[in-house]
């Protein structure tokens, strides 16, 4: 898995008056999970947005194994994402949900159940996802960034709104992704949270500053 | 598509052709629904892609897709194909209603008015041309939609293009204002395409008035592509 790393360089981003990222660098390398840490508002969901072509820099390069989101023709089969659980068609079926992504990145739907079942989501698969607790949406969110098998992960929060056992459950399933030879991002409010988790930190420290942390 | 035969029918049931003769227009007065179906359309376009951008959608779509453009011309491809494939039936129908209602309210050939049938040239133009009216509607809505993201607002710019201008135009008096108004506004040009008689007195002919409508739903989709292409999703 050469292609599994994230370069963020020199990233400059402004919104308004605010300097929501000042520099931001860092690296993201195979087989380990980086933790990256820092206040609400520090320029994390920032940070992730750029790296997926989501949101424009003002200066500085974001890429995935070499090359800019933009330019990935079925982009989930590089970098699987999680950045906001809630965001769903309430009305729609977690499944339909997962099918309608698959079919955007030439993917069966043997995949999509595959990927259910990964995070035990089968009994409720065939609900609407409107229905489902935060928990619950964190692991479709998480069933939807595997779906393309990518070398890279980059999840937001993801174990935000879950019970204990959910928690241990996300923990213990970031560290085989890691094991398996992917790249993992994944941020947090709560240093706490991924101490046990991450092998390597990027703490920011508001306004998009950065400072880095080995363990 | 039922409301809008309906209203056809009504339209057509309060319309009334005395013995001397009259100027109504029997395709256009059978077609009256197109006034109701289009707002339905306008409202379905939006939703398709503002709904995405009310639930947070639009950022899984675009990390899916990122090619926007490609996202909008998908989403353009749907709504057309279901507003051309809605309209036809409310079409049809409305035609099928006029042609059963009309003769009794004095639409007769004594008067001058053969039965409604689309194997009459004029009445085909209006009927296929209400069709690609709702369908450039659609596309219209979309691209104003992808514009400005939020659906209140872009159901009140729609609605407001539509029934706002002819509104003011009635209040404007200086009759060059009236028919210059008349041909710009995406509706009235529009509508010129369900003119069968009296075309002469038209502002516009009726091809060039769907041109015109075709104009506004280009210039809407690609101020909503570019700008989907440049801000931030």
């Amino acid at each position: 898995m050469s292609e599994a790393t994230i370069e963020v360089s020199g990233l400059r981003k402004r919104f308004g008056a605010t300097l929501a990222l000042d520099e931001m660098s860092f690296t993201v390398r195979p087989g380990q999970i980086t933790g990256f840490v820092g206040p609400n508002g520090a320029g994390k969901s920032t940070t992730m947005r750029v790296i997926l072509g989501l949101d424009a820099a003002d200066a500085g390069a974001a890429l995935i194994g070499g090359q800019p989101y933009r330019s990935l023709r079925h982009p989930l089969s590089h970098v699987g994402a999680l950045l906001d659980a809630a965001a769903l068609q309430p009305s729609g079926t977690a499944r339909n949900h997962l099918l309608w992504l698959a079919h955007s990145q030439g993917l069966t739907a043997r995949r999509v159940d595959e990927v259910i079942g990964q995070v035990g989501l089968e009994s409720a698969a065939r609900r609407k996802a409107g229905g489902y607790s935060l928990g619950m949406r964190q692991r479709l969110g998480i069933a939807a960034a595997m779906l393309g098998d990518p070398p890279v992960l980059m999840l937001d929060e993801p174990v935000n709104g879950m019970d204990p056992e959910g928690i241990v459950w996300m923990r213990g399933f970031l560290r085989s992704l890691a094991a398996q030879g992917r790249a993992l991002l994944v941020s947090s409010h709560l240093m706490s949270e991924l101490q046990d988790t991450a092998d390597h930190l990027v703490v920011v420290a508001g306004q998009g500053h950065r400072r880095h942390q080995r363990r | 598509m039922a409301a809008t035969a309906a209203l056809g029918a009504v339209a057509d049931a309060a319309t009334k052709c005395p013995s001397g003769g009259c100027q109504l227009d029997p395709a256009r007065t059978c077609l009256t629904g197109i006034y109701l179906s289009q707002a339905v359309v306008a409202i379905l376009a939006v939703l398709a892609i503002s709904s995405e951008y009310g639930s947070g959608m639009i950022r899984v779509t675009f990390t899916a897709m990122p090619r926007r453009t490609t996202v909008l011309a998908a989403n353009a491809v749907t709504v057309t194909g279901l507003a051309l494939a809605a309209g036809t039936v409310a079409v049809l129908g409305s035609v099928l209603a006029g042609r059963l209602i009309l003769p009794g309210h004095g639409f007769t050939a004594a008067h001058g008015y053969p039965p409604l049938s689309l194997g009459d040239g004029p009445v085909l133009r209006a009927a296929a041309g209400s069709v690609l009216y709702l369908a450039l509607i659609a596309l219209l809505s979309l691209g104003v939609a992808a514009a400005v993201r939020d659906s209140a607002v872009a159901i009140g710019i729609i609605l407001g293009l539509l029934y706002l201008i002819p509104i003011i135009a009635t209040v404007v008096g200086a009759p060059g204002w009236h028919r210059h108004l008349g041909q710009i506004a995406p509706m009235t040009a529009g509508l010129a395409i369900q003119a069968t008689t009296g075309l002469r007195s038209l502002p516009l002919s009726p091809w060039t008035g769907l041109g015109v409508l075709a104009a506004w739903a280009a210039a809407a989709l690609l101020a909503g592509g570019l700008l989907l292409r440049l801000r931030d999703a």
